[in-house]
């Protein structure tokens, strides 16, 4: 309240002051703090805030700029700037041609001073939220991340086996050491294995007999276990560990955590992989017949069904940062789904003439890792749909295939399962951060790595295989994200369950840049048109089929034309010869033309040389 | 070789009475679809603010058994309210059991003003029949209750009263004259006629809350005007379209008022600068009967014709919130409460009624934790308020069909008007016709 009335003394003040021509006192200019601090830039004068905003740029490229860039930008830093210069620059050159003259007027009497002052402030304000982020970061996060490291050059990482690290961990973390253990599991096999979004709970899936599983990782004692008696190729949970879901013989069953069948979703045929997307409680599953169907699990509604028109798909994962599901085709085609689109959102040719057999998408959203029957691993930038390099895979084609939560690839081909560093993503590396093999004949089946914690879980032919991979597991868990709290109490995932409700998101929501839903279009309306309608037409451009130019010539039954043709084809020693000079013919008179002398043989040098001139 | 694996302890919480733990990862990425997910949960705020904004509190006892013309609040205490009916009697009311403490057949015709004394201990009602009388808040007995302190009369009628912010005196306007008095003498002290070259009759006078001798009326030749009671001069008088009915100091910013007026419209002047209004605050589809200040000065309620009132912030000139219910007829007074959190009426119906000023919001002491879920519901609501869908639900206000039908008209004579002007600018001969400010329109005449 004496806020309130403080500020209202003091626009009363203001106003009486400018009216009598007096200036406006500066008791403001005290508050600024000219160290850039954390404090909130309101009421700082545009000059001021230009300054702050200065400082705490210099400020944070001498901290952790990375950081700070991340929380200014989110996930997707580029495509968010690219978004706002683009707006910028059509608003910087509107079209007035189409705009009336009221329009006109508006546009002219628009005050621009005015945004820029107060885009100055926003992004002063921005700036500081983010270093203040960074800055409480460094201050919340007290545990430390695992890590692995070679001590001399001689020393490789990856010729440190699970048997000598649990030697070593035995004595030093004996927690960490019981993470490393097989389960013999041989009535169902070959299994898989799935882990919840806060890593305490897995569901154990034998695949021929449908033996189900639940476990809880922490106190690695069974929560459920039941056997379906027939095929399941597929099972992942629901919003918690409450639910599971899983692709049997002919339907998608759902299961409560006593193992009580709960749903059979009767209109999802023949499925072969499933995905849950937490933020829309949308259960989604790809099948034999190639139909991608989306279900609501809290409304029970099956929200939209396409068809992929590529045949069977078993290899559906979700991109974390903006939910478009990622399915691999036989073809060696990525499709990216949204339930909104009844087409393909985008199409990648991974793996030319080879089928996809696992795929996975980074926390970030940035890249995908693609792994097909070619045995290459190719890593894929997800903002540009370009391939950044690619890994060959000795010992078997690529299975399965994991991201961890800070990065670590995790890839299960043949009887071997091998880890590649944080940095194998970005750059290519010569090699790997860590190699697992399984004894005897037993491929990888699925290879998953726990969330919040340093293991890797392996389903494979004859069981599974707990393994650690130090630095694979995210150190800080944010108890206010929806059921990522491995700590979490029967209430506390009650009060969840209602929150994670109460904010989920509409299906249309899912779009590749995530930050489209509740932004502002604010360029000028008719450039969007424009730009809208010059996108429309290249993309229609490419549908149509260009018609085909004829290339049937009159008096194509000639003799003479016969042979030329025929011998057109055929390369000898002149008909090189000739075309190189011909080519440098071309370069020379192009050069000519643009008066560049430099690259022209100097006359004087003897012919033999001429070439080096 | 360099080993480190993660640690984390298996017990969360070592007794179960301990608070559980709580952790925070700041790392976008560990919050992915964070927009959508804002937003969602805005325009979940947005319906939830719709779905509580239940403004009415209720009636205050059984009302009068005539239309209630006038009210006043005590400047000092938040509690007494007393109130005019069209039938003569004056009635104090109890604001917090809502009932009705006394009525007392006051006058033999219509009262047309009550105010409290600067003590909050006596008030003041004037009538058409010519009385002022003084009247007792606490009377000890019946007899006391219904006889008033004192009484003067003129003859003709009285327009309104009020009084002064800091000493005994009084105002009023008549039929003749304005009149300066006080308790102590049955004459007026000071008798001023004839203003502004004409003796128009004055309907409104109001105090100046901070220049004390500053009066300023509305008069039934459209005007608007201040006066100085120290020298009996006429400072400014400004002609408006349609005559004005209630006139209000802004109480944080004194220098501002605002004018209820008839053409539907209320405006807000700056004293020192009477030629055009600071605002137009429009929305009503009839006369706009009266007007009450917020104590904050930021907002102001005004009651109608049109069965309506209206919450219009200073800076808007559409209102925020529009009131109605199917029995309120014409609502001939309004009053805003001390605590700005209640908004009284009295309507041609004859009942009082008590309004939330804000409608969806939660009354009694808030828990913390309350009090920042609201905040952060109403910042969130106010970050997204220009997107469609939001924007649809934040200022979908279900009205009575005749209001609805009524403002789409005015907006259709509006648009024509507009478009008629337009037309007359650009094809009619140059000079006779150019565009005049919406503002500019409002003022004829001004007169000093």
């Amino acid at each position: 309240m004496t806020k309130r009335t403080s500020k209202h003394s003091d626009g009363f003040s203001k106003k009486d002051d400018s009216s009598k021509g007096e200036p406006a006192p500066k008791s403001r200019e005290k508050e600024f703090d000219p160290d850039g601090s954390m404090k909130i830039s309101r009421g700082l004068s545009n000059k001021e805030a230009l300054l702050q905003q200065k400082q705490l740029l210099a400020k944070s490229q001498e901290k952790n700029e990375d950081a700070i860039q991340r929380q200014l930008w989110g996930v997707a830093k580029e495509t968010a700037q690219e978004r706002r210069e683009t707006l910028r620059k059509d608003d910087e050159n509107p079209n007035l041609a189409k705009l009336n003259e009221k329009q006109k007027l508006a546009l002219q009497n628009r005050g621009r001073k005015r945004v820029a002052t107060a885009l100055v402030r926003h992004e002063t304000k921005r700036l500081q939220a983010a270093v203040a982020a960074v800055d409480a970061a460094e201050i919340l996060q007290t545990e430390q991340a695992g890590l692995l490291e070679a001590e001399n050059e001689m020393e490789r990482t990856s010729g440190l086996s699970q048997v000598a690290l649990k030697r070593q961990l035995q004595h030093v973390d004996p927690h960490a050491a019981s993470n490393i253990y097989d389960l013999s599991l041989s009535q169902s096999a070959p299994y898989g294995l799935e882990y919840d979004r806060s890593g305490r709970y897995s569901i154990l899936y034998g695949k021929s007999v449908g033996h189900l599983a639940m476990m809880d990782c922490q106190s690695k004692s069974l929560v459920t276990e039941f056997t379906v008696h027939e095929r399941v190729r597929d099972a992942c949970f629901l919003q918690n560990f409450t639910l599971f879901a899983a692709a049997q013989k002919n339907h998608v069953f759902i299961y409560d955590h006593t193992g009580a069948e709960v749903h059979r979703l009767s209109d999802h045929n023949d499925p072969m992989a499933l995905q849950f997307l937490p933020y829309h409680w949308l259960l989604a599953t790809i099948g034999r017949a190639g139909w991608l169907k989306y279900q609501d699990t809290s409304t029970g509604q099956l929200v939209s069904q396409h068809r992929t028109r590529l045949g069977a798909c078993s290899v559906l994962r979700q991109n974390p940062a903006n939910a478009v599901l990622h399915a691999g085709h036989s073809n060696g085609t990525v499709t990216l789904w949204s339930p909104a689109s009844s087409q393909f959102l985008a199409k990648i040719l991974c793996h030319k003439g080879a089928a996809i057999h696992s795929l996975a998408v980074d926390r970030t959203g940035r890249t995908m890792v693609t792994g097909g029957a070619d045995k290459q691993v190719r890593v894929w930038d997800l903002r540009m749909y370009k391939e950044l390099h690619s890994y060959f895979t000795v010992g078997g084609i690529p299975t399965s295939l994991d991201i961890s939560q800070r990065g670590i690839l995790g890839i299960g081909h043949g009887c071997h399962a091998t880890f590649w560093g944080r940095e194998a993503l970005r750059e290519k590396v010569k090699d790997p951060y860590m190699h697992h093999l399984m004894g005897g004949k037993r491929p990888v089946e699925t290879l998953r790595f726990r969330p919040f914690e340093d293991v890797c879980g392996i389903g494979q032919a004859d069981g599974i295989s707990n393994i650690v991979i130090p630095g694979s597991g995210e150190p800080s868990v944010d108890t206010a994200e929806y059921n990522t709290n491995p700590m979490q109490d029967a209430k506390q995932r009650q009060e969840e369950e209602v929150r994670a409700l109460l904010d989920k998101l509409r299906p249309e929501m899912i779009a590749l840049d995530p930050d489209q839903v509740g932004g502002i279009e604010e360029s000028d309306p008719h450039k969007r048109l424009e730009r809208l309608h010059d996108l429309q037409e290249a993309a229609n451009a490419k549908a149509v089929p260009q018609k085909k130019q004829k290339t049937k010539k009159r008096g194509r039954s000639k003799i003479q034309t016969q042979l030329r043709r025929k011998h057109r084809n055929i390369l000898d020693q002149n008909t090189i010869k000739l075309r190189e000079l011909r080519e440098k013919e071309k370069l020379e008179n192009a050069n000519d033309r643009e008066g560049n002398v430099a690259h022209k043989p100097k006359e004087s040098a003897p012919a033999a040389l001429r070439r080096f001139f | 070789m360099k080993i480190q694996t993660l640690k984390r302890t298996t017990l969360d919480r070592e007794c179960p009475s301990d608070l559980r733990r709580a952790s925070r990862n700041l790392d976008p990425t560990y919050h992915p679809l964070q927009r959508a997910r804002e937003y969602t949960r805005a325009v979940t705020s947005a319906k939830l603010e719709r779905m509580f904004a239940h403004p009415l509190i209720g009636n205050l006892g059984n009302g009068h058994r005539d239309s209630v013309t006038c009210s006043s609040l005590s400047r000092r205490s938040l509690l007494p309210l007393v109130s005019g009916s069209a039938d003569g009697t004056v009635a104090i009311w109890d604001l917090t059991s809502r009932t009705q403490v006394a009525e007392i057949p006051a006058h033999t015709r219509v009262v047309t003003g009550v105010v409290f004394a600067v003590n909050g201990e006596t008030f003041y009602s004037c009538s058409d029949d010519g009385f002022i009388h003084q009247w007792t808040l606490h009377a000890n007995s019946e007899q006391q209750k219904h006889n008033s302190i004192a009484t003067w009369r003129i003859p003709g009628s009285f327009k309104s009263i009020d009084h002064h912010w800091m000493d005994i005196s009084f105002a009023t306007a008549s039929d003749s004259a304005v009149q300066l008095w006080t308790p102590e003498r049955s004459t007026p002290v000071q008798t001023y006629s004839e203003l502004w070259g004409s003796d128009d009759t004055v309907t409104t006078v109001r105090f100046h809350p901070v220049e004390h001798h500053l009066l300023a009326g509305c008069s039934a030749d459209r005007g608007i005007g201040l006066f100085d009671t120290r020298s009996g001069v006429a400072l400014q008088k400004t002609i408006l379209r349609m005559r004005s009915n209630d006139l209000q100091w802004n109480p944080m910013e004194p220098m501002n008022f605002v004018v209820a007026n008839e053409d539907y419209n209320a405006y807000t002047f700056d004293m020192r600068k009477l030629d055009q209004p600071t605002r137009i605050y429009k929305g009503h589809t009839s006369a706009v009967m009266s007007a009450a200040w917020s104590p904050t000065g930021r907002e102001f309620a005004t009651g109608s014709y049109d069965r309506t009132i209206r919450i219009f912030s200073l800076q808007e000139g559409a209102a925020r919130d529009i009131y109605h219910t199917k029995r309120m007829q014409r609502v001939m007074t309004v009053q805003y409460t001390l605590d700005h959190k209640f908004i009284i009426s009295g309507s041609d119906e004859s009942n009082l009624r008590l309004w939330k000023a804000r409608a969806s919001e939660k009354l009694g002491q808030l828990t913390t934790r309350e009090e920042a879920a609201q905040q952060y519901r109403s910042s969130l609501v106010k970050k997204y308020q220009h997107l469609p869908e939001i924007k649809r639900i934040h200022k979908a206000r279900k009205l009575p069909k005749v209001i609805k039908k009524q403002t789409a008209q005015t907006m259709i004579m509006k648009e024509s008007a507009d478009r008629k002007q337009a037309n007359r600018v650009k094809y009619d001969r140059k000079g006779e016709h150019s565009f005049v400010g919406e503002r500019k329109k409002v003022v004829v005449k001004k007169v000093d």
